[in-house]
């Protein structure tokens, strides 16, 4: 009998622990108690702003309506006096976990009546960067294509490899690799059987630089007033080696020159257009300076044709070359994901 | 028999892959219809375009020439129908004609020869095929150069955005496209036949037009209501004999010269622009988007 009593408290106790479990003040649904909540992100006041759902990235998760928003001016919020979370306060479980399902529901706002509401003026332009390159690889795959050259075209396949170490500063090398096509003008010979003079032309085999690349500029553009994209602008420089020849025009029958490798220095200014957070398309516009040899325009008659000493068919005189380059190609950035620092 | 099973499972697999793949594509579609469903990308934009006339003042420079550069001045005005559409009027004058390194070496000591075999084309002394080589006739002053330019063009502005500098100076801009007719004024070495084209006075040039499609791109700046400033890249795509030679009209495709100079000789060029401008729009005052 005292057997019997014993299961029937303790069955009693086993009904009675799930109710207290759930013996909780019944939240609103939504569960966004307000307590610390600020208002919703108002239309930025910057005319030139943009509003956030447009600006969303499929790579990152979606705010929650139910979260903590903060102002426009992209501060945090502060909590209200008294909303704390102490013994007995009103706990919101949207505070400590934005995502949960409840937290997730869509709630209809009057556009009207957000538009028409006070919003703090200071606003940032571009309020958190798309993209965080600091401590990322960029690998820049490119194609060259000669800007400045009407005689020789020197059109080239390239690559990049940039490590950024803030966000606004990278170091890197980058190659291009001229082989074969190199394409000498048609105008040359035009020229040489017209005028009966002769310009010296060259061949470039292959360049590679050791580069700084600081990016001062970044922003956004609206396409068509619907869809946003990225971009930043950057200035790199840096010095490298380039291996150049003559092509043998005044003389082709008995000169024939070696590549020489020669000390240059670069600039260059780009433009990089993202797609996402980790590709872009990329234009720039690069000088690779460099005293180039050419080949002597005189023909010594004394020095038999085959001579060794090469410096009778170089021009004394080294010549200040700048190859401009227009480069097109695709940014990659790896990893290809990152974490804010700081909230939007 | 075990292989066809492999080959089944990762056929599967890779089903199930795409399929979830694309599950987790369309899920990210939903995060768009949260509470600010339907709103537009931008707002309270400042229409810097839309219903304002502009003028620019202009200074463009000429890219890649073979024997002359050509500096224009002038300017685009411009009426913006909408702020993504617009119909204007560019023009411009060359103002200044700047020789090429080659043609100061064709000039220079050393350079082309005033003989018979260069008589038709390069202009040699007053004196017939070099007799006074001390005082040759500038090479220089039988080159091609452009006189003049106008070209009514459509400006179509799909791109409009902001700019951060330096993380301190922001600007608001766009990123515009324009395309037309324009019609070229050129000085090109006079039509010349046979032996009159030895003659001094068949190196003087003569003034042409061409019309040819142009079109272009640019970015524009707004650091304020009233001023923009920006630059632009232009091609300007037409045959022009820009050297004076007698280069072509005979043999296999006309490939080899024939002794006279016509329009035979002109060759295709895909004469290119970069300009820089300031722009001054009005109203002064921009409308600005709800």
């Amino acid at each position: 009998m005292k057997q019997a009593r014993r299961w029937l408290l303790l069955a009693a106790a086993l009904v009675l622990l799930p109710q207290a479990a759930y013996a909780q003040k019944k939240k609103p649904k939504g569960g966004n108690s307000g307590a610390t909540a600020t208002p919703a992100a108002a239309p930025a006041a910057d005319t030139g702003a943009q509003a956030a759902p447009a600006d969303m990235d499929a790579d990152q998760p979606a705010p929650a309506p139910g979260a903590p928003a903060t102002p426009a001016g992209g501060d945090q919020g502060t909590p209200a006096a008294g909303g704390d979370t102490g013994a007995g306060g009103d706990m919101d479980i949207c505070q400590i976990t934005p995502d949960a399902p409840q937290c997730m529901a869509t709630k209809e706002i009057n556009l009207g009546l957000e538009a028409k509401k006070a919003v703090r003026a200071e606003v940032y332009a571009v309020q958190q960067q798309y993209v965080i390159k600091a401590q990322r690889f960029e690998i820049q795959p490119y194609f060259a294509i000669t800007l400045n050259d009407q005689f020789v075209s020197h059109d080239a396949p390239g690559l990049s490899l940039n490590y950024y170490i803030t966000q606004v500063l990278a170091v890197g090398l980058n190659g291009n690799w001229y082989g074969s096509l190199n394409q000498d003008s048609d105008f040359n010979f035009q020229n040489r059987r017209a005028a009966r003079i002769a310009v010296p032309l060259n061949d470039y085999q292959a360049s590679g630089d050791l580069n700084f690349t600081y990016v001062p500029m970044y922003g956004k553009f609206a396409g068509f007033g619907d869809f946003i994209f990225h971009y930043d602008a950057y200035i790199d420089g840096g010095v490298g080696v380039i291996r150049t020849k003559p092509i043998p025009v005044i003389d082709p029958d008995n000169r024939s020159f070696d590549w020489n490798t020669l000390v240059n220095f670069d600039v260059g200014i780009g433009l990089r257009i993202f797609f996402n957070r980790w590709l872009a398309a990329v234009l720039e516009v690069r000088d690779i300076m460099f005293f180039d040899k050419i080949e002597n325009t005189k023909i010594q008659p004394g020095l038999a044709a085959a001579d060794p000493v090469k410096g009778v068919w170089y021009d004394p005189n080294s010549h200040f070359t700048n190859d401009v380059q227009l480069q097109v190609g695709l940014s990659l950035f790896l990893p290809t994901s990152f974490d804010y620092t700081l909230p939007k | 028999m075990t292989r066809r099973f492999v080959k089944t499972v990762l056929a599967s697999l890779a089903v199930v892959c795409a399929v979830s793949a694309a599950g987790a594509a369309n899920a990210q579609e939903l995060q768009l219809t949260g509470p600010l469903k339907g709103a537009p990308a931008v707002r309270h934009l400042r229409l810097y375009r839309q219903g304002r006339f502009e003028i620019a003042p202009t200074v463009s420079f000429s890219l890649l020439d073979e024997y002359r550069r050509t500096i224009l001045a002038g300017a685009t005005l411009s009426y913006n129908i909408t702020d993504w559409l617009a119909l204007g009027i560019w023009g411009g004058a060359g103002v200044a004609s700047l020789t090429t390194d080659l043609t100061d070496k064709i000039d220079g000591l050393g350079g082309a020869p005033r003989d018979q075999l260069t008589a038709i084309n390069v202009a040699h002394s007053k004196s017939p095929f070099g007799q006074n080589p001390n005082s040759p006739a500038s090479f220089a002053d039988q080159t091609a150069k452009m006189s003049y330019l106008v070209s009514p063009q459509v400006t179509f502005t799909p791109f409009r955005g902001k700019l951060a500098i330096f993380n301190k100076i922001f600007v608001d801009t766009d990123l515009y496209v324009a395309g037309g007719v324009a019609i070229v004024g050129i000085q090109e070495r006079a039509d010349c036949v046979a032996s009159k084209c030895n003659a001094p006075s068949s190196f003087d040039l003569q003034s042409l037009t061409k019309v040819a499609p142009t079109f272009g791109v640019g970015l524009d700046f707004y650091p304020s209501n009233f001023v923009s400033f920006g630059a632009e890249y232009r091609a300007l795509p037409f045959s022009w004999n820009r050297s004076g030679f007698d280069s072509r009209g005979a043999g296999p495709n006309g490939n080899f010269p024939d002794q006279q100079v016509n329009s035979s000789d002109e060759t295709f060029k895909f004469n290119m622009l970069v300009s820089i401008h300031i722009g001054f729009s009005f109203p002064t005052a921009p409308k600005i988007s709800e």
